[in-house]
């Protein structure tokens, strides 16, 4: 069995030295409205990437029901006080652009690209539904009752479900715990009560925009003061959030699916944000145990044992905790056989230092693919979104390389110790109990529950 | 609008391998990618998804990289890789850092000279390809719907009309000389095109292409295997059950005109009229002013790829996904209405303006990243494949968006009502087994 990659490796050529990469040059820019601009110049193609971010989403609004900005964000491009639903589909066509507006648990986002001739239209066109978007009655309820059939359908979907209830067993009482609503939430959704929310979130104070594109960025900053700089409204506070509580000992949590004929393996522990002095390690480490093609677990798993298609784990940072997880679809005959493996891959990081070799490999990896995404303009507005959505130095990019390189096996053997936590664990299975509920019972204490949150 | 000016090379090796170069210096990176001219349209009866599962043991080991190789070097490298399986193309791609650019030839090279793979590897991808399978198709609610749905119902050549992913029997069926067997068949030099983008030298990347793959020798192809679809002369009905979502959902495909015929441009430019998004008449109609339906999408290749990345009988595509309490010939009759009126009334030369320029806009995006997006100038490597192995003219990248820009009304109009016929048309129903109508 070819366990160990093989190569002949006197044949394969060597590395050329590396071309230096071209930073992003960032143009910056505060209105006096407050609203934080960061452009940056990319001539790929006569076209820009534009997103205008608040940060404020789902968490902000969770007091009052769950998903409202998402709800909320979905509405504002339905109409604003001067243009119909239709009209601004209409002059977006006319522009070659697309537009989406969208809310996660943190940030709010309307996102657009379009033909540079046309930016100082889009951008006006962008600036009208962060401030006059109007909620329509009746589109509103076209959109509810389209929300209401998605939330049914996520509803019937393993990795959505799986992704949910570890997000539920891990943050409890925080609203991070909530990634959708219920139906029964979307059915009482009012109008009024998205109009407030808009009212509420969408503030200059709290927003950044981001250009990314083939444009002038002087011309590009006059463009943004002329469409944005008259947008005057308060920002409001976020609210504070309950503490987390701390999941101690292995769980295991099924969501009984019926019908499944592939059963959905998750496991996941809270860990770290992006300012934690771990983040790092723990990106490499994530990188060697799942995070990459060329992973531990994805060799075990797949490579060796074909039990699953697409394994992999994510360290995910959320603005004020983050969590750890490991996910894979597999036949439902090797639920057992798959928990034991990744629990054998988390405690292998977490007890043996990565050899050299493998550490190395791993850093290649992370460093190439990181400049990798700062060659393309959606890529790059991403990259960019990250460091000023989450206030991170700004030197962040520069130094990105460095920093991985500098890393050694033992900070990712300590990152590893703390964060991936495997004693504590929590397990979600979704899949049909009939076929998995005796191996998943092996794993820990065990509670079933429907896919609307039912305990069996 | 400024004219496309990609800087493309191009030369054919001793051995029949083209090789087409685009430098871009902007950013030290080099994406490189072998197409293949093998899709699924055309693997073997009896091995229904067998070109798929032979792309996954094109990553299980060659002459001199064992197994995990292909993705170590990569990974290792400051790279991504990946391939995929198509109608026409079979693709195999990595983007790289450009000081990787010997070594990821190199490793294209080794793989197309030789497979060497057992048994063992065999059943592996097997097992992971069933997953693939289960994950993407039956765990799924609307999996597999409308790629694998429509093309049996619309299609009466088995090379178009068989199930792309495979019946599992077909899969368990499949032996190793099967795969040593389709390997020689298909996977000579002289059916690939070799693609170099981004940080790299034209006469580097030749030299290197020259050094590494032109020692590989040429295959006998066997004759060009007939995909024409016989002539239709009534609508095709077929139903298919949801096991696990609540919405009913339709698939309607109309036969598309061949590639690159003016009929073809036309109708790409009525597509766009129907299915560009929010602005689209499917969307206008059938979700906004009716309500009838809660999604709309579609299009030419639909949902698999575009009106670019095929070669042989192709369709365009309507997917609704529309409310219980509407029937399914209530939803026909209005998706019906929105047919005749383009028929009827044409596209006006102030809508027709738009959809211009939102085509225009799309391809370059597409371009630049898209198709799948992760990789820089992803799209237009995969564009200069096709139009290398279909056209055999790279170079229609710079000029191909002349001809949908050039579509006049008239043409337009007469593209629909030409092809957008009952009996040029199959419709397929998704019908949900669960009552979840709230």
């Amino acid at each position: 069995m070819a366990t160990t990659p093989q190569a002949n490796l006197a044949a394969v050529p060597a590395l050329a030295p590396l071309r230096p990469v071209v930073w992003p040059r960032r143009t910056q820019r505060t209105l006096s409205n407050g609203m934080q601009v960061v452009l940056v110049e990319s001539h790929t193609i006569p076209k820009f990437d534009a997103q205008l971010l608040i940060r404020r989403g789902n968490a902000s609004t969770a007091r009052e029901t769950a998903g409202l900005a998402e709800m909320t964000a979905t509405v504002i491009r339905a109409g604003t006080s001067s243009r119909s639903l239709m009209r601004i589909e209409e002059d977006l066509r006319r522009m070659g652009a697309d537009l989406s507006t969208s809310a996660g648990v943190d940030t709010s986002a309307i996102s657009f690209s379009g033909l540079t001739e046309f930016s100082e239209e889009l951008l006006g066109l962008a600036a009208d539904l962060a401030q006059n978007a109007s909620f329509p009655e009746a589109e509103f309820e076209r959109e509810r009752r389209q929300r209401l059939e998605e939330v049914k359908i996520e509803r019937t979907t393993p990795g959505f479900l799986a992704g949910e209830r570890i997000r539920q067993v891990l943050f409890g009482a925080h609203p991070y715990a909530t990634v959708a609503p219920s139906e029964a939430q979307v059915a009482a959704y009012r109008r009024e009560q998205l109009a407030a929310c808009y009212k509420k979130l969408y503030a200059p104070g709290d927003a950044l925009f981001l250009a990314v594109g083939a444009f002038s960025a002087d011309r590009m900053m006059d463009q943004i003061e002329r469409a944005f700089g008259s947008w005057r409204a308060p920002a409001t506070p976020e609210p504070a959030h309950p503490a987390l509580a701390d999941v101690r000992g292995r769980r295991v949590h099924l969501v009984h699916l019926p019908g499944t004929v592939q059963a959905q393996v998750l496991i996941g522990n809270l860990a770290i944000t992006r300012h934690h002095p771990d983040w790092m390690p723990l990106v490499l480490g994530n990188a060697v145990f799942g995070g990459a093609f060329n992973s531990r677990l994805v060799i075990n798993i797949r490579e060796q044992k074909g039990y699953t298609y697409s394994p992999r784990s994510a360290v995910s940072a959320l603005r004020h905790h983050g969590y750890f997880t490991a996910a894979a679809a597999v036949r439902n005959d090797v639920v057992a056989a798959t928990l034991t493996e990744i629990f054998y891959e988390l405690d292998r990081m977490r007890s043996l230092p990565v050899p050299d070799d493998e550490l190395n490999d791993t850093k290649t990896y992370l460093s190439g693919v990181f400049s990798l995404g700062l060659a393309t303009q959606d890529g790059l507005a991403g990259q960019l979104a990250t460091v000023y959505l989450n206030q991170l130095p700004e030197n962040y990019l520069e130094t990105y390389r460095d920093a991985v390189h500098a890393l050694t096996a033992a900070d990712v053997l300590a990152a590893a110790r703390k964060h991936f936590d495997s004693a504590n664990a929590q397990i979600v299975v979704v899949g049909d109990r009939a076929q998995v509920e005796e191996q998943a019972a092996l794993f820990g204490p065990l509670e079933i529950r429907d896919a609307h949150g039912n305990l069996l | 609008m400024t004219k496309l000016q990609i800087p493309i090379e191009s030369t054919t090796l001793a051995n029949g391998l083209r090789v087409v170069i685009s430098p871009d210096h902007a950013a030290p990176f080099v994406t490189v990618g072998v197409y293949y001219n093998i899709g699924f349209r055309l693997e073997p009866q009896g091995r229904s998804g067998f070109a798929h599962l032979f792309e996954h043991m094109m990553f299980q080991g060659s002459e001199n990289a064992g197994k995990m190789m292909h993705i170590k070097l990569i990974n290792s490298s400051g790279g991504v890789l990946n391939g995929s399986t198509r109608y026409d193309v079979t693709n195999y791609f990595e983007a790289v850092p450009s000081n990787a650019l010997e070594r990821s030839l190199w490793l294209e090279a080794d793989r197309m000279r030789a497979l060497k793979v057992d048994d063992e590897n065999l059943r592996n991808q097997r097992d992971v390809v069933k997953e693939e399978v289960r994950v993407n198709v039956f765990n799924q609610p609307y999996g597999g719907f409308p790629w694998l749905d429509l093309p049996p119902v619309a299609n009466r050549n088995w090379a178009n009309a068989h199930n792309f992913y495979g019946d599992f029997s077909d899969l368990d069926a499949a032996t190793l000389g099967d795969v040593q067997n389709f390997f020689r068949t298909y996977y000579a030099p002289n059916n690939a095109v070799l693609l170099i983008l981004g940080d790299v030298q034209p006469d580097e990347g030749f030299r290197l292409a020259k050094k590494y793959f032109e020692s590989i020798p040429a295959g006998k192809l066997p004759p060009a295997m007939d995909a024409s679809e016989p002539p239709q002369n009534e609508e095709r009905r077929g139903l298919v059950e949801e096991k696990f979502g609540t919405l009913p959902a339709l698939a309607i495909g109309y036969h598309a005109p061949k590639r690159r015929t003016a009929d073809w441009y036309a109708l790409a430019m009525v597509d766009q009229a129907l299915h560009g998004g929010r602005a689209g008449r499917m969307f206008r109609s059938l979700v906004h002013d009716k309500q009838i339906a809660v999604e709309t999408s579609g299009g030419i290749h639909y949902p698999m790829g575009d009106v670019f990345d095929y070669n042989g009988p192709m369709l365009m595509v309507t997917t609704i996904m529309h409310k219980p309490e509407c029937s399914v010939d209530e939803t026909i009759a209005a998706y019906d209405a929105v047919i005749r009126e383009v028929q009827e009334k044409g596209i006006a030369a102030d809508e027709m303006a738009p959809l211009k320029v939102k085509f225009r806009s799309d391809y370059y995006s597409t371009l630049e990243a898209g198709m799948g997006g992760y990789m820089p100038r992803f799209g237009l490597m995969h564009y200069l494949a096709c139009f290398t192995l279909f056209d055999n003219d790279p170079a229609l990248v710079n000029s191909v968006l002349d001809g949908f820009l050039d579509v006049t009304p008239a043409q337009a109009q007469s593209a629909a009502q030409k092809y957008l016929v009952r009996s040029n048309r199959a419709i397929v129903e998704r019908r949900p087994v669960m009552k979840g109508a709230a």
